[in-house]
């Protein structure tokens, strides 16, 4: 059509003509470093947001009467915003914050984009840094630097029922193989619950399964990484999770699209003898109908007495690089995740903290966190620190793989291999 | 929408008789009518069940469709969100001045790509078609910085501030409202116009006083569009305020709610239920608004 | 008064001959006229140059760089890949699937969109008044409703083992059902997400077209029925013509919209379906580039899309056209 012949070349001369780059801007390290004035801090707003902020709210005055002329204003974002709202961030500095709180898997992508300060150096000047749990501190280092604070920690253990299990004569999985053979018996003893309810999205509730058979997702290797799901070991920990979801035990039909908070949903449901579920978990399943017949172990590891690694996911606590005022930032950032402050927030929320000796100590008072405590000092593991995993993440490559295995779509083998495959492309990108 | 059918011109017994022939045989349409009813609003029903239902029955995924022992609770959580009224509030203003302008705008457009004839008039057309084709997602980062450009020059529509969601939405909502306002304008026929004409009335009068009357169904549909698309928007909303909280909108409250893989489902709901409401108050407002203008217009 | 003399006419003029381009033939208008237009157009055009014309310049921009998060914010150097973007897309073969279950998804939105609300919207012109006020509203609350919510609520009504659709389907005797996953095939699953689109996207094409309706002199059909003719063929020889404008814009606004469904998907199946079996074209543009915020590979994407529904468009247009419709 003529119309179109016409738009099209003046479409290519405005471009020619204006040649303009796509639109950038300029987030560059701000070379201020003042001591005074209003500190804007991001921090994640809870669905019971009035403990939070009772905590947040005492640091604040503390910080305040101990610097003077300045002011802290807490903003409370909701998490389904943080990437617009980080982005924006990055992409309108005049908007950006001081301090924020961020997701411990969203570091890696922060950094890429030159949006956070390195805080190496105030974490080794922090007198009490140097508590700092050393697996969970290593989740916001990149390229030896630190990009955050830990400021609490989430795992994952095992909530079984006990009245269910010691009906079918069952005991406490003390194996990863336990488990598997716990589950199968108790659904042969209950047809209509599930033996255990895993989800083949729920990769947080896999990947124990897959580091305690020694396998991982990637290793790195000189600057980039080298996916290693098709390892003999990382194969046998795969196999391990998908046995779980066979019918004799979880069926596909029901589990494979399972994520984490789905599954746990049939355990509080009572549709599950035993589920792979959070410390943030727990309050939801001790209020449900079952609060007195269920009971947390950590997930078991393959020989008796060890215990599987977990996940360990967190919020950091971060400085904007953008920020006019980097002292006074990091100094707020110590105040709220000091080990006063992570013992506050424990008592509000239940956020485990991410200080050895706070953690034993809250483990001592409130047993019912002790699962959760003892799985933390296992020794946690991580995904891939590098922005290239987000995108990873985001196509699904990794609980794809799963659910492939899971529905027969692919066996073990040819998964795992397409699965690395598509990886180490997406790592090479970089 | 019955009010509507009131503006239609011509002898009134005709019609009357017409209606007391169908309302006399109607019974089983009626019924199929308000069948079909329930079926639609089962969905709803659902949604502000949940809202009344207690978490712990929600949390364990309980799916009796009743509840013997509701609960507000719900929705004290979303009222008690931090600055709730204040997002409300300007939710109502964005939504409201999106409406006004995107119609007004869109309306006048609508009229000089109907009624007169001019060579770029197809291209026009269908440029601005192609322009609704476009996947809004990836036009967030042009549009980020195109606001934050007007927020040098014009702080009250740059990014943080109302002005940016109220022009933005109106961006989006014109090429729509073109379209559909097009489709009413040329079904009024251009005899009136002649004669409006030969009445002596000045272009913008006809087009004032008597066409925009005539397509006001068109109008109420429209209006119900922006509406709506302004005030359940989420993107936006997310994108252009960043650090002015107060300044944000509806769906904010909302995302709080939203927690991976811990959602307060209760809370969703009678978060939802509560967007929803204003929208059938916006209908039923101008529904009746409609009716006044209309019985003017025939009377003139 | 001036609104008889088209009561007159109107019978005489079948409404396929009013098109806009009769209207010329009569007396120019001259003077003022020939500017009229432009000031009418102004306004609507300042705004969409603005706010769409330049986004679309730059999406069309960025899908020839590599553009990501770094590079918006500064930290990395633009780099000018040219159709680099359009080549990883076109050589993936998932891409091709997707696309695949666009259209065949797309197409049944919006087929059952049409038929349902047109349906409705004749239906509801023969209702009572307050039943027909109460379809309305409750129609409007679907409409209204934000589509997480509406998926959300879908999704648990169908859930396998604890949704109410199971259960009661289980009650009556189809044992099949009791744990049934709705999202476990890939087109069961389509076709779960396709009745909530179809539920929350017919009101507007009710609305509409019952709009239409009323717009219709009610004499013409009045004379019509007087003449003897019955309701359906009243429909199809007098009614749909005159709906004609009206049918097509919802049409294409189906199209376009069933075209870039995103968030019923991406809740109602979980991102994708298992194995990304369910991913649609803005699912796949949101989990393949921006989600991990590659821009320019998103820009791409919005480029073949717009380019798709283009020329999906045009050819629904030109069907359009032989059949007498012009624009």
């Amino acid at each position: 059509m003529k119309f179109s012949r016409t738009l099209a070349v003046a479409a290519l001369a405005a471009m020619a003509l204006t040649s303009c780059a796509p639109p950038t801007s300029n987030n560059a390290a701000s070379s201020v470093d003042e001591s005074t004035g209003t500190l804007r801090v991001w921090l994640f707003s809870e669905v019971n947001q009035a403990p939070k902020s009772a905590v947040v709210d005492a640091t604040v005055k503390e910080f305040e009467a101990a610097h003077k002329d300045v002011k802290v204003d807490v903003q409370y974002i909701p998490v389904d915003t943080r990437a617009e709202k980080f982005k924006a961030a990055f992409n309108d500095p005049s908007s950006a914050p001081d301090v924020a709180e961020f997701g411990n898997t969203d570091l890696a992508s922060y950094v890429a984009a030159g949006g956070l300060s390195d805080l190496t150096g105030d974490i080794k000047g922090w007198d009490e840094g140097k508590d700092l749990d050393p697996k969970v501190l290593a989740t916001t280092a990149i390229d030896g630097k630190n990009y955050g604070v830990p400021w609490f920690v989430g795992v994952r253990a095992l909530y079984y029922r006990t009245d269910i299990l010691k009906a079918a004569g069952v005991a406490v999985p003390k194996t990863m193989a336990e488990i598997e053979t716990a589950a199968r018996t108790v659904r042969a003893a209950n047809p209509d619950m599930l033996g255990i309810s895993v989800g083949g999205k729920a990769q947080f509730s896999a990947l124990p399964f897959l580091w305690a058979h020694g396998g991982s997702i990637a290793t790195a290797k000189g600057g980039t990484f080298t996916a290693e799901l098709d390892s003999a070991k990382s194969r046998a920990g795969i196999t391990a999770y998908t046995n779980l979801m066979k019918d004799d035990i979880c069926p596909p039909a029901t589990c494979a699209e399972f994520g984490g908070n789905a599954s746990v949903q049939q355990f509080i449901a009572g549709k599950a003898a035993m589920t792979i579920g959070g410390d943030f978990n727990y309050k939801a399943v001790s209020e449900s109908a079952f609060k007195d017949s269920f009971a947390v172990v950590p997930v078991p590891g393959v020989t008796a007495g060890s215990i599987a690694p977990a996940f360990a996911g967190g919020n950091n606590l971060g400085v904007f690089t953008s920020s006019k005022r980097h002292t006074l930032s990091a100094d707020f950032v110590k105040a709220l995740a000091s080990k006063k402050s992570q013992q506050a927030m424990f008592d509000a929320m239940g956020n485990l903290p991410t200080f050895t000796d706070v953690q034993k100590s809250v483990a001592e008072k409130n047993p019912q966190v002790a699962p959760f405590i003892a799985t933390i000092a296992a020794g946690t593991n991580f995904v891939p620190i590098t922005d290239t995993w987000s995108t990873i993440d985001a196509k699904g490559t990794f609980t794809g793989m799963y659910q492939q295995i899971v529905t027969g779509k692919a066996d073990v083998d040819t998964a795992s291999k397409d699965a690395s495959d598509a990886m180490n492309k997406i790592f090479a990108a970089k | 929408m019955t009010t509507l059918k009131v503006s239609q011109p011509g002898s009134v017994t005709p019609r009357r008789r017409a209606k007391e022939r169908k309302s006399r045989k109607g019974w089983g349409s009626n019924a199929v009518g308000l069948l079909i009813a329930a079926f639609v609003a089962f969905p709803l029903y659902w949604m502000l069940l949940s809202a009344l239902k207690p978490k712990t029955a929600l949390d364990a995924g309980d799916s009796t469709p009743w509840t013997l022992t509701p609960s507000f609770d719900s929705f004290a959580r979303v009222l008690s969100v931090n600055n709730f009224g204040q997002y409300f509030l300007n939710s109502v203003i964005v939504a409201l001045s999106v409406v006004v302008l995107s119609t007004v705008l869109a309306f006048l457009a609508a009229v000089a790509l109907t009624r007169y004839n001019f060579k770029m008039r197809t291209k026009l057309l269908i440029i601005i078609l192609v322009a609704q084709m476009v996947p809004i997602e990836a036009l967030t980062i042009p549009l980020f910085f195109l606001f934050k450009g007007f927020g040098e020059a014009i702080p009250a529509v740059g990014l943080n501030h109302l002005g940016s969601l109220i022009l933005v939405h109106v961006g989006f909502s014109i090429p729509f409202a073109i379209w559909m306002l097009r489709g009413f304008v040329a079904a009024v026929p251009i005899e009136l116009e002649e004669a409006a004409k030969l009445d002596g009335a000045s272009s913008f009068r006809f087009v004032r006083s008597v066409l925009f009357p005539l397509v006001a169904p068109g109008v109420v549909a429209c209006s119900v569009f922006s509406f709506i698309s302004t005030w359940n928007d989420f993107l936006f909303a997310k994108t252009f305020i960043i650090s002015a909280q107060e300044n944000s909108t509806m769906p904010m409250a909302l995302l709080t709610f939203f927690k991976p893989d811990q959602n307060d489902w209760g809370a969703i709901m009678a978060g939802s239920v509560i967007m929803t409401i204003p929208v059938l108050i916006f209908f039923i407002a101008v529904q009746r608004k409609l009716v006044s203008g209309l019985a003017g217009a025939v009377k003139g | 008064m001036a609104l008889q003399v088209p009561v007159a006419t109107a019978s005489a003029t079948p409404a396929p001959d009013r098109p806009a381009q009769s209207r010329p033939k009569k007396k120019g208008r001259g003077w003022a006229g020939r500017l009229e237009h432009w000031l009418y157009l102004a306004p609507a055009l300042i705004v969409l140059i603005a706010l769409l014309g330049y986004p679309l310049y730059q999406l069309i921009n960025m899908s020839l760089y590599d553009y990501r998060q770094a590079q918006v914010s500064g930290k990395a150097p633009l780099n000018f890949t040219g159709l680099e973007n359009y080549r990883i897309l076109v050589s993936d073969p998932e891409f091709w699937t997707v696309l695949g279950n666009t259209v065949v998804f797309a197409t049944a939105c919006v087929v059952f969109t049409l038929l349902v609300g047109g349906a409705l919207a004749v239906f509801a012109t023969r209702l009572r008044p307050w039943v027909r006020t109460t379809l309305f509203a409750v129609s409007l609350g679907a409409w209204a409703t934000p589509a997480v919510t509406g998926s959300a609520v879908w999704l648990f009504l169908f859930d396998s083992t604890q949704g109410l659709v199971n259960k009661v389907l289980a009650g009556i005797g189809l044992s099949g059902f009791s744990d049934f996953s709705w999202t476990y095939e890939k087109w069961t699953a389509f076709g779960l997400v396709a009745s909530e689109v179809v539920w929350c996207s017919f009101p507007f094409v009710m609305v509409t077209v019952y709009a239409g309706i009323q717009a219709i002199p009610t004499e013409v059909v009045e004379a019509a029925r007087l003449d003897g003719a019955s309701m359906p063929r009243i429909f199809t020889n007098i009614m749909l013509p005159m709906l004609r404008p009206i049918v097509m814009i919802v049409t294409i606004q189906s199209i376009i919209w069933n075209f870039k469904i995103f968030s019923q998907i991406y809740i109602m199946t979980n991102g994708g379906g298992i194995a990304g079996q369910n991913m649609v074209l803005n699912v796949y543009s949101y989990q393949q580039a921006f989600a991990a915020s590659l821009y320019g590979l998103g820009s791409a994407l919005g480029v073949i899309m717009t380019v798709l529904l283009m020329v999906i468009t045009l050819v629904y247009l030109r069907l359009l056209k032989r059949s007498g419709e012009v624009l």
